[in-house]
C-alpha cells in the first residue's frame, strides 16, 4: 500500500509540472484536432475534395466550425469556474451542464451561421432556407449542442476521477491512520504504566479512603471504556472531552497527590465545540509524562480553552522543560496529533510545542470556529 | 531484617508497607520518594534489603544503584516496564509487579531467606564498612543492560580513561570508576593490582608463566592475559609464598 502511495506520489507530480491550463490545452486542441481529421477523413472518403472549390467550401466550414467550438467552449469553462458548477451538488451540477450546453450551442451556432454567410459556406441546404435565419441557427445548435455535450462529459469525468482518486488516497491515509490508532490505544495511548500504577493506588486507598477508592474505580473505568472506543474519527464536544482529561487528572492526583496540581480556564462558549477525541488527553498524558514526573518538586498543569481570532484555542500549559528547546517527535503522542489536525482540518488546523516561560510548557491547538445550528 | 522502600508514590509505599505487615521479620526502617533521598538514606541506615520503584522522577532506579558503593538486597516493585523486566530476569534478587500479588511477595520472601542462608556460612573476615568482600555485590549498568555483580565472580578491571571495564562470565561493560579508587575499595586479600592498567582477582588465576624482565603473565579463567610488572612480581611472590 505504502508502495502504491509513492508511485501516485509520483504521478501527481508529474501533473503538477505540467500546469493545469496546458493539461486543459492539450485535451482542448487535442478533441477539437481529432473531430478535423475524421471529417477531412470522410470528406476525402467520399470524393468531396476533387475541385479547389470543394476545398475551399470544407476546409472554411470547418474552420469555422471548430473556431466556434473552441472560442465557445472556452467561455463555457469560464462560465463554469465562475459558477461554481462543479462543487455543486451532483443534481445540480447535471442541470447545470445542461443549461450551459443548450445555451452556449445556440450562441456558437449564431456566430458560425453569420460567418457561413459572410463567406460564402453555405451549402445546398442552408441556401434553401437563406431567408429563415432562425432554422438556421436551430439546425446549426443541434450538432454544436451534441459536440458541446461530449465536451462536457469528458471535463467532467476528468473532474470527477481527479477528485475521487485525492479522496481515495485521503480515505486510505486517514484509515491506516486510525488502524494505528487502534492498535495504539491500550499500548500507548494509555499507558500501562498508568493503569497499573492506578490500580495500585486504588488498592492503598481502599483502607484509607473508601469513597475515594470508589471514585477513582469510576474514573478509570470512564478513561477505559474511551479509550477503546474505536471511531477515532468522529468528533466529540469539547464538554466530553473534557470530562475524561478531569477523570484523568483526578486519577494522576491520587498518584501525585500534592506534586500536581490542576487549573482550568475554560471559556464555557467553546463546550460544544467539536474537538478530535483523545486528542485533548493526549496532550494532557504528555504533559504528566515529559514535564511534572520528571519533577521532584512536581509542578502544575493549566488547560486553556478559548476563542482567539477565529479559531478555537485550545492549550495544555505544564511545569518542565523542552529538551534542546525542542519537543521530541519521536514518540506517538506528537506526530499523531499533528497527522489527525491535518487530515480532518488540512491548513486551517494549527499546533505548536514551545517553552512558554524558563519554567512552562506549551502545547497549543488552533482550530477552525465550528458554528453550531 | 531492615528494609527501605523506595517509590515517588505515597499510595505504593502505604501499601507495601501493609503488605510486609505479614512479615515480622521485615522492619521498614524509612521511606524515600526519590533516588537521591534514597542514596541518603542507604548511606546513612545501611539497610539489609530495599523495595525499590524503577521510574521515579530525577533519577531512575537503576542510575540511583549504579551509585551506590555497594549494592544492598534490592526487590524491584514496577508497574510495567517491559525493559526492567528482561533485564532483570536473570540477576535481580527479584521483581514485583505492581499491585503486588501477595503470593508472588511470599516467593520473593523466600528468595530472600535462601540467599541470606547461603551468605551466611562465609562470614566476612573483615568488618570494616569501607572494604568490599567477596561476598558483596555491586551494581553494573552500562547503557541499557544492569547486573548485580558478586565481587568473587569479577575475574579483572581493566583502566579505559576515566573508566574502568569490568570482566565477569561473558560480559565486560564499563563503570565509571577510576582503578585507584577501585583498588582503595577491594579487599587486597582477594584483588591484585598487576600493573597501571589491571586489577586481577587471584582466584580466578588459571596459569602463571615468567616473563621478560623477570615479571610473571598470568592467564585468567576468561583466557585473558595479564602481564605483571616487575616491581608487582616482588609483591606477589610474597603473598603467594606463604
Amino acid at each position: 500500500m505504502y508502495k502504491a502511495g509513492e508511485s501516485f506520489n509520483f504521478e501527481l507530480i508529474f501533473m503538477a509540472a505540467m500546469s493545469r491550463n496546458a493539461r486543459y490545452w492539450l485535451f482542448q486542441i487535442g478533441g477539437w484536432g481529432l473531430f478535423a481529421l475524421i471529417n477531412i477523413f470522410f470528406a476525402y472518403s467520399f470524393e468531396k475534395l476533387q475541385t479547389p472549390e470543394d476545398q475551399y467550401m470544407i476546409f472554411g466550414r470547418l474552420l469555422i466550425f471548430i473556431s466556434a467550438g473552441i472560442i465557445f467552449s472556452h467561455l463555457m469553462r469560464y462560465i463554469i469556474i465562475g459558477l461554481g458548477v462543479l462543487q455543486k451538488k451532483l443534481e445540480i451540477q447535471l442541470l447545470n451542464f445542461i443549461l450551459i450546453t443548450l445555451v452556449f450551442a445556440f450562441l456558437a451556432s449564431t456566430l458560425e451561421n453569420l460567418f457561413l454567410i459572410q463567406f460564402d459556406l453555405q451549402n445546398k441546404n442552408e441556401r434553401e432556407f437563406k431567408d429563415n435565419f432562425f432554422l438556421l441557427v436551430l439546425s446549426g445548435a443541434f450538432s454544436l449542442f451534441i459536440l458541446f455535450f461530449i465536451w462536457n462529459l469528458i471535463y467532467f469525468m476528468y473532474h470527477f476521477v481527479t477528485k475521487s482518486q485525492k479522496q481515495q488516497l485521503d480515505t486510505l491515509k486517514l484509515e491506516a491512520l486510525v488502524k494505528e490508532l487502534e492498535l495504539k490505544t491500550i499500548k500507548a495511548h494509555i499507558n500501562p504504566h498508568f493503569i497499573f500504577n492506578s490500580l495500585n493506588g486504588i488498592r492503598a486507598l481502599i483502607d484509607e479512603d473508601p469513597n475515594r477508592a470508589r471514585n477513582a474505580i469510576t474514573e478509570l473505568s470512564n478513561i477505559l471504556r474511551s479509550s477503546m472506543q474505536t471511531d477515532k474519527l468522529e468528533s466529540v464536544s469539547l464538554e466530553k472531552e473534557l470530562n475524561i482529561v478531569k477523570d484523568y487528572l483526578a486519577l494522576e492526583n491520587m498518584r501525585f497527590e500534592d506534586r500536581l496540581r490542576v487549573e482550568y480556564e475554560i471559556d464555557e462558549d467553546t463546550l460544544d465545540q467539536p474537538v478530535p477525541p483523545m486528542m485533548l488527553q493526549t496532550l494532557v498524558e504528555n504533559a504528566i509524562k515529559h514535564g511534572i514526573s520528571k519533577q521532584i518538586t512536581g509542578g502544575k498543569i493549566k488547560i486553556v480553552s478559548d476563542f482567539k481570532d477565529s479559531y478555537h484555542e485550545l492549550a495544555v500549559q505544564n511545569t518542565g522543560k523542552l529538551v534542546n528547546g525542542t519537543a521530541k517527535g519521536d514518540g506517538f503522542g506528537l506526530p499523531s496529533t499533528l497527522n489527525r489536525l491535518s487530515l480532518l482540518y488540512g491548513e486551517k488546523a494549527r499546533f505548536s510545542i514551545k517553552q512558554l516561560t524558563t519554567e512552562i510548557v506549551e502545547a497549543r491547538v488552533m482550530l477552525p470556529v465550528q458554528m453550531t445550528i | 531484617m531492615r528494609a527501605i522502600i523506595i517509590d515517588d508514590e505515597r499510595l505504593a509505599r502505604t501499601e507495601l508497607r501493609k503488605l510486609l505487615q505479614d512479615y515480622p521479620e521485615v522492619e521498614v526502617v524509612d521511606e524515600a520518594a526519590n533516588a537521591d533521598e534514597g542514596i541518603n538514606k542507604i548511606d546513612s541506615l545501611q539497610p539489609d534489603l530495599v523495595f525499590l520503584d524503577i521510574q521515579m522522577p530525577g533519577k531512575t532506579g537503576f542510575d540511583m544503584l549504579a551509585e551506590l558503593e555497594r549494592a544492598p538486597h534490592v526487590i524491584f516493585t514496577t508497574a510495567y516496564d517491559e525493559y526492567a523486566l528482561k533485564a532483570f530476569e536473570v540477576n535481580a534478587l527479584d521483581y514485583l509487579l505492581k499491585p503486588i500479588e501477595p503470593k508472588r511477595l511470599a516467593d520473593a520472601m523466600q528468595k530472600l531467606h535462601v540467599a541470606e542462608v547461603k551468605e551466611n556460612h562465609i562470614v566476612p573476615e573483615n568488618f570494616n564498612q569501607s572494604i568490599l568482600t567477596e561476598v558483596d555485590q555491586v551494581f553494573v549498568k552500562d547503557g541499557e543492560r544492569c547486573w548485580f555483580v558478586k565481587l568473587s565472580d569479577i575475574r579483572l578491571f581493566e583502566s579505559v580513561g576515566n573508566y574502568a571495564k569490568v570482566f565477569f562470565g561473558g560480559n565486560k561493560p564499563l563503570i565509571l570508576k577510576s582503578l585507584n579508587a577501585l583498588e582503595e575499595r577491594l579487599d587486597p586479600k582477594t584483588f591484585f593490582r598487576a600493573n597501571r592498567k589491571h586489577i586481577v582477582n587471584l582466584r580466578m588465576i588459571e596459569k602463571i608463566e615468567p616473563y621478560f624482565n623477570g615479571g610473571l603473565l598470568l592467564e585468567l579463567k576468561g583466557g585473558e592475559k595479564i602481564e605483571v610488572s616487575r616491581r608487582q612480581t616482588v609483591k606477589f611472590k610474597e603473598m603467594m609464598s606463604l
